[in-house]
Formats: structure tokens, C-alpha cells, sequence
């Protein structure tokens, strides 16, 4: 398992897995309901990227199937791999930045506080855009801000953020707040499926509308949080050792815990609360290519976006033409992986 | 004399009270300089203090001579490196990694490591001999490895500043004596200023060129070994009794340390033992052990019974030897004698210079002081060298209350 990787080899990897990432967009964008072949399914695809389009034909491709993979699959699959990404880019930054391989921004509630920043501007009907900016975002972002520092400091003992009070503190203030946000959206819609969809998360019926708005910010984000990649390593060290390396320990978790909260908002506020990417991404990847973040931190976010869309398709196909949320597949792998965790930890809890 | 590292009215407290008062004094460039004090004592939390890991609440640290908050963070890891009592590292990084993050002072956010990097990685390796764990798993190396790897990335971070926070603890001895010596020889080879927190105080006198001795909070003492390391200023810190010789290979301060004295504290009555010759060392020591308060006179230096005064840091009332008691020693005995609650004396033969010790043990009778005689004489061995006159003293002694025992340890039983 354990691959021999060097900083020599980085960019390789990376190179690598931006190649496979191609791939999976094409690759699920062929798989659905709707009965499109691979082949046709790859000629639509192919037939938007510049330079290749030239050399494609799309003769004797129904219109129907053409409006399918541009305008459904496509715009879905490049937001399941943003909202991967950024799930996986937070989980990694906060796993090392509490020193704790359970960190994940759903485990810690930062996902459900985000929900319900978004569910409250929904419900007001504060409903707006402004510069491109939706009010429902800012409500995620207040959200998710407002939880990862409430669990912060309720977690922490001694300036240490212990594994049993990071998930207990996590847990509970995540239930808290879904169970607020499921509450609201009782009284305002009386839509239980789309609580279900929500609390559970979906990319059901995302287009480029949804996808656009969110796109630069996500993107933009996620580069941020790899800039402080070096001062993770340092600060997996223990903080006595990170000051001394002159890293501004205090000042780089608040600027973390807000760009990570930022960046969960961004990604709940299109698709709702999807737990335990952010937790088993990082942690695989790591096994993999080891624990410096310069590493960690890009692969986990295309290993993310990657992993995000082969549960979508599963979500969406598993009991076609029905769609379950993709959240019941993310957990269905993460659940086991969690305990698994939980178990091979045990001694150090 | 150019200073390393500069402190002055230094106060810190990580609540209300101060757990540092007043703390002023300043280190030598290339001195190796140990902090010692008991557990709780602050001498972490002044070490704590100088890495500026944590923030003084008053006064004034200068490293370099420069005020430490006019520092910022990279510039003065660039000055100071701190070794950190614990050493864990969450995941699996390689020993090469965790040293080359020593280098991190030096990059910029998105510089990669440079060749100088890798260079000075390898140089601090090669000088903590552990280049061969270069591709280990930090987390799988032993307790002595780990401590030295990060005593290499400090080095990797090329300081003239080296703080280490109790780097021995932990560690079996032949690691302890390992981790100093390569301290030591970069204190030399490459003039680095040492600043450590050591637990071991007999480490700590044997490496080090000044010593500072931390208690509830202030600087009991600082300077050489042989100024900090006295009887005086650690029985007062630690509460305990000891010997303090020299070790005879390094010619530095040794502590044995004997028993806690908060266990005697009550019962502590004062022995006045009169000896010589060597008579006196088994009821002292073992009196001493007990807890007893001794003290010893009138005794010739360099008497083996003055020895062990000597090492047992006891009140001794001395005299030259082959000079014979004068006038003078004989009244400071009799009024040690009066401080005293016990006289006990031991068999030895009295000649014209020591027989004014047996008559400063009769006039102890004569005030009602309780007095033992420890005897081993026998008729065979002639004790008298004074034609009688201390066979006479000593009849007219038993006839007055003296009481007579021939075993030590009964003798102490029955004092308790």
C-alpha cells in the first residue's frame, strides 16, 4: 500500500490525478437513466473541448442526448467534483490542523452549521444576489463560521483539541443545528422530501446556474488553503515547535478554521450537508502519499472530486429512474471507514 | 562581554499570581547554561518565556540585544532554536522531513527547499549521527533517536540560540550522557549558546558553565557550578539532605543525595558528638540519617571523623591538626554543648592535646545535658595517655550520670 513517494515526484502525482480527474467527468458523465451510449456519450463531451472539437462529428446524436450530457450530466459532474474537492481540502487542512485523523468539516458540525445559515436565508426569503454573491451563501458562510468556533472552544482543553471532545462537542452542535434547520424547514415548506435531500445532500437538478456562482470562489479557496501547507507540516509538530520555526500558530488556525469555513459554505449552500468525504479522503490519501500537506492537500481535493462523483453516479443510478441522496452513499462507505478509524485509534483516545 | 540572551525584571503568570517574579540576569554568548529547580518550580516556564512561547507579563527579554518583541516570528527562529520537552509528531513523517522543517524559517510561503537546504539538512544529521535514520519513520525510531532528530532540526535552523526543555527526561542514561556530550561539543566546535532545562542536577553541574537555580518562581542563585550547588541553597530548595563531594572524574560538583527531611522535620533534636580518630563516622552518619541535627567538635581537620562532617555539611568546631585544643575552641564546644540537646562520645584515646574534649563532655554533665559514651575501649588497649587523669574524669562521669551503651544502634534506637 505504502508507495515510496519524494518530492521529486510530486508534481508527477499531481499530474497524474488531474488526468484520471478528466477522465472520471467523462467517464460518469456517460453513466446515468437515460440510455446513452459511451461512445455518443464521449463525442457530446469531447465535442465542447477546444482544439479536440474540431475533430468530432455528432451526427446521428439525438438532440435529447445532447441536451442531456451538456446540460444535466456535465454541470453536475463538475460540481460534484468541486464540492468534493473543497469537502476533502477542508477535511485534510482540519485533520491536520487538530492533529486528529477524525476531523472532517461534517463530523465537526461545520457542514450542518453552514445548512442552516443557508436554510434560515431560504425560509426569510432574503433570497438575493449581489455581485454575483448569493445571500444564501453569506448565510452558510455566518453558519459555518459561527459552529467551527463555538466547537473550537468547546473542545478545547488546555489549548489541545482532544479526539473524544473535538467529536463529542462536533457532534452534538452538528445535530443541534440540523435538527434546528429540519425544524424550520417543517414549519416553512412541509416538503419532506426536500429536508431529506438537503439534510442528507444531493446534486439532483444542479445545472450551470448553480454550478457558476460557486465555481471561482471554491477554486479560489481551496488554493488559499494550500498555502498554508507548509505551516500545517510545522504545526503537526506541536505548537511549542511551530513558534519556534517562526509559524504564527494562533493566527494560522483562525485564518484555517475561516477559509475552511468559507469554503464548506460554499460547497453545502449548492448540494446540502454530505458527510464523511472531508474524513476519508484525506485520510486514504495520506496513506498513499504520505502526510506532508504540499501533497496531501491538492491530491486530496482531486481524489475528493473524483470519489464525490462516482457516489453521485451510484446515488442517481442505484435505483434508476429513482435518485436517493448522495449523502446516504458517502455515508455508506464512511460510516464503516469512521469505525474503523475510531477502532484502529483507540488506544491514543 | 557580549550577551546571548538579556532579562530583566521579568514577571509572568499564567493566571492571576505570578508563577515568575523578578527574574533578571543574562547569558554569556557560547556559555552552555543549565536551568535547575524543583518540579513547579518556573524554570520551564522561564525557558517558556525566553523561546517567547509564552508572554512575559512585564520586564524585558533581549535576545542578541535586541528586545524580543521587536523580533518578528521567522527572524527569531532564525536566532533561537527550542527543543520542546515533548517531542511527538501526529503522523508519519520521515526523520529527513521533520529536520528539513527546520529550514522553514528561511522559505518563503511558496519557495521549495533550496540545495543550501538540503545541505544544512544533512550537516545537522550527520552531527546528531542520524543521517542513517534520514528515510525512518519519525514515529518508529527509539526515545534517544527521536530526542536527537530534534536537536537536528534545531540545528537544521542554523541559530547561535539553543534552547532545549528538559531534553534528558525520559531518556535511559547512556542517551542522557549522549544528548549532553553533543551539546557540549556544539557549545565548542560551533560556539553555540546552550540554554537548557535540566531536571538532573549532577548532569547539570558536570556540563555546565553557569547554572541558574529556579525557586517558587525567582533565581535562588546563578553562576558557576561550585557557587549553585551548595548544601545551603539546596537544602533549601529541595527539602533534603546530602552529601555534596566532587566527582572525582570531572571535577565538578556531585550530589548524593541521602533522605527527604520532611519525614524528621518534628522530631529533629540536636547531637553534640565529641570523636576522633575516625570513632565518630557510624554514630554520625547513621545519626544524621536518622535526622537528627548533628554537630561535631572539637576535631583536628583532615580527621577521617572530619571528613564525613565535612561531606554531611555538619557544624563542626575544627582545629589544626597536631595543635592541641585551645582555649579558644575548647569555649565554642562547651557552648555547642549548650545548644545542644544530646552529648555523645565516643571511645578514643586522650592525650595533652584532646583531653579538654573529655573535660567540655564533663561539664555537659555537670549542666544536665544527656550524655552517652559509645565504649569500645578495652583493658587490653591503653587509652590514657594523660597519667589517669581521663580514666579519672571519665569514673567520675559514670558516678554523675553517664550513661554507657556498646552498640550504635541502640544507642540511636533509644534516643528516638
Amino acid at each position: 500500500m505504502k508507495l515510496k513517494v519524494t518530492k521529486s515526484n510530486y508534481s508527477l502525482i499531481i499530474f497524474l490525478l488531474i488526468l484520471l480527474t478528466l477522465f472520471s467527468i467523462i467517464l460518469f458523465s456517460t453513466i446515468g437513466t437515460a440510455d446513452i451510449n459511451i461512445v455518443e456519450a464521449f463525442k457530446i463531451g469531447l465535442s465542447k473541448v477546444p482544439f479536440i472539437k474540431s475533430f468530432i462529428s455528432l451526427e446521428g446524436i439525438k438532440n435529447a442526448h445532447r441536451v442531456i450530457i451538456l446540460n444535466l450530466r456535465i454541470p453536475r459532474v463538475l460540481l460534484g467534483i468541486l464540492v468534493g474537492a473543497a469537502l476533502s481540502s477542508v477535511g485534510a487542512a482540519f485533520q491536520g490542523m487538530f492533529k486528529n485523523p477524525m476531523a472532517d468539516p461534517y463530523v465537526i458540525g461545520i457542514s450542518s452549521g453552514a445548512a442552516l445559515g443557508a436554510t434560515i436565508i431560504i425560509v426569510t426569503g432574503l433570497n438575493l444576489s449581489l455581485f454575483g454573491i448569493k445571500s444564501i451563501s453569506v448565510g452558510a458562510f455566518l453558519g459555518a463560521m459561527i459552529t467551527a468556533f463555538m466547537v473550537y472552544i468547546i473542545a478545547r482543553v488546555n489549548n489541545k483539541i482532544p479526539v473524544t471532545t473535538l467529536l463529542l462537542s462536533g457532534i452534538a452542535i452538528g445535530q443541534f443545528f440540523t435538527a434546528i434547520m429540519s425544524f424550520i424547514m417543517v414549519i416553512f415548506s412541509n416538503d419532506l422530501t426536500k429536508i431529506i435531500y438537503w439534510t442528507l445532500g444531493s446534486f439532483s437538478a444542479k445545472s450551470w446556474d448553480e454550478l457558476i456562482p460557486v465555481s471561482i470562489p471554491i477554486i479560489l479557496s481551496i488554493i488559499v488553503i494550500n498555502f498554508f501547507a507548509r505551516d500545517l507540516n510545522i504545526m503537526l509538530t506541536g505548537e511549542e515547535s511551530a513558534k519556534s520555526l517562526g509559524v504564527n500558530v494562533e493566527k494560522t488556525k483562525i485564518l484555517i478554521l475561516i477559509i475552511c469555513s468559507f469554503t464548506t459554505a460554499m460547497a453545502v449552500s449548492v448540494s446540502g450537508i454530505i458527510g464523511f468525504v472531508g474524513l476519508i479522503i484525506p485520510h486514504i490519501v495520506r496513506l498513499i502519499v504520505g502526510p506532508d500537506h504540499r501533497i496531501l492537500l491538492p491530491s486530496s481535493a482531486l481524489v475528493g472530486g473524483i470519489f464525490m462523483i462516482f457516489a453521485d453516479t451510484i446515488a442517481r443510478t442505484i435505483i434508476s429512474p429513482t435518485e436517493i441522496p448522495v449523502g446516504i452513499i458517502t455515508a455508506l462507505f464512511g460510516g464503516p471507514f469512521f469505525i474503523y478509524l475510531l477502532k484502529k485509534k483507540k488506544k491514543s483516545i | 562581554m557580549t550577551k546571548a540572551v538579556e532579562i530583566k525584571d521579568l514577571n509572568f503568570g499564567y493566571g492571576e499570581t505570578l508563577n515568575l517574579k523578578d527574574v533578571s540576569f543574562s547569558i554569556k554568548k557560547g556559555d552552555f547554561v543549565s536551568i535547575i529547580g524543583p518540579n513547579g518550580s518556573g524554570k520551564s516556564t522561564l525557558l517558556k518565556n525566553i523561546a517567547s512561547i509564552l508572554r512575559p507579563k512585564d520586564g524585558l527579554i533581549k535576545i542578541d540585544n535586541k528586545d524580543i518583541e521587536n523580533y518578528n516570528s521567522k527572524d527569531l527562529a532564525k536566532k533561537m532554536a527550542l527543543v520542546p520537552q515533548n517531542t511527538n509528531i501526529a503522523y508519519d513523517f520521515s526523520v529527513f522531513d521533520v529536520v528539513l522543517m527546520g529550514r522553514s524559517p528561511y522559505l518563503s510561503r511558496f519557495q521549495r527547499e533550496r540545495d543550501i537546504d538540503y545541505k544544512k539538512t544533512k550537516e545537522a544529521l550527520r552531527l546528531t549521527d542520524t543521517l542513517h535514520l534520514s528515510e525512518r519513520n519519525i514515529n518508529y525510531i527509539s526515545g534517544g533517536e527521536r530526542q536527537r532528530v530534534i536537536v537536528a532540526r534545531a540545528l537544521a535552523q542554523d541559530t547561535d540560540i539553543l534552547l532545549l526543555d528538559e531534553p534528558t527526561s525520559h531518556l535511559d542514561i547512556n542517551h542522557q550522557i549522549e544528548i549532553l556530550s553533543l551539546l557540549k561539543k556544539l557549545n565548542k566546535e560551533k560556539d553555540m549558546t546552550i540554554i537548557l532545562v535540566l531536571h538532573d542536577l549532577n548532569l547539570a553541574s558536570r556540563f555546565s558553565d553557569k547554572i541558574v537555580l529556579v525557586n517558587e518562581g525567582t533565581i535562588l542563585a546563578k553562576g558557576i557550578p561550585e557557587e549553585v550547588i551548595t548544601y545551603k541553597n539546596l537544602e533549601k530548595v529541595y527539602n533534603l539532605d546530602m552529601v555534596i563531594s566532587t566527582n572525582v572524574y570531572t571535577a565538578s560538583p556531585y550530589i548524593i543525595p541521602l533522605e527527604s527531611k520532611r519525614i524528621y522535620e518534628k522530631k529533629r533534636k540536636k547531637v553534640h558528638v565529641i570523636s576522633g580518630g575516625g570513632s565518630g563516622v557510624e554514630v554520625v552518619s547513621k545519626l544524621d540519617k536518622k535526622g537528627f541535627k548533628v554537630s561535631m567538635g572539637v576535631i583536628n581537620r583532615g580527621d577521617s571523623d572530619w571528613d564525613i562532617g565535612k561531606k554531611l555539611s555538619l557544624n563542626m568546631i575544627e582545629e589544626m591538626p597536631f595543635n592541641g585544643i585551645t582555649e579558644e575552641s575548647f569555649k565554642e564546644n562547651i557552648k555547642e554543648i549548650n545548644n545542644s540537646d544530646i552529648v555523645i562520645l565516643t571511645s578514643v584515646p586522650y592525650g595533652n592535646g584532646n583531653i579538654k574534649n573529655l573535660e567540655a563532655a564533663y561539664e555537659a554533665l555537670k549542666i544536665n545535658k544527656e550524655v552517652y559514651l559509645i565504649d569500645k575501649y578495652n583493658e587490653y588497649e591503653k587509652f590514657d595517655f594523660v597519667k589517669g587523669n581521663a580514666t579519672k574524669i571519665l569514673k567520675e562521669m559514670k558516678k554523675n550520670g553517664l550513661r554507657v551503651y556498646n552498640d550504635i544502634d541502640k544507642l540511636i534506637n533509644d534516643l528516638n
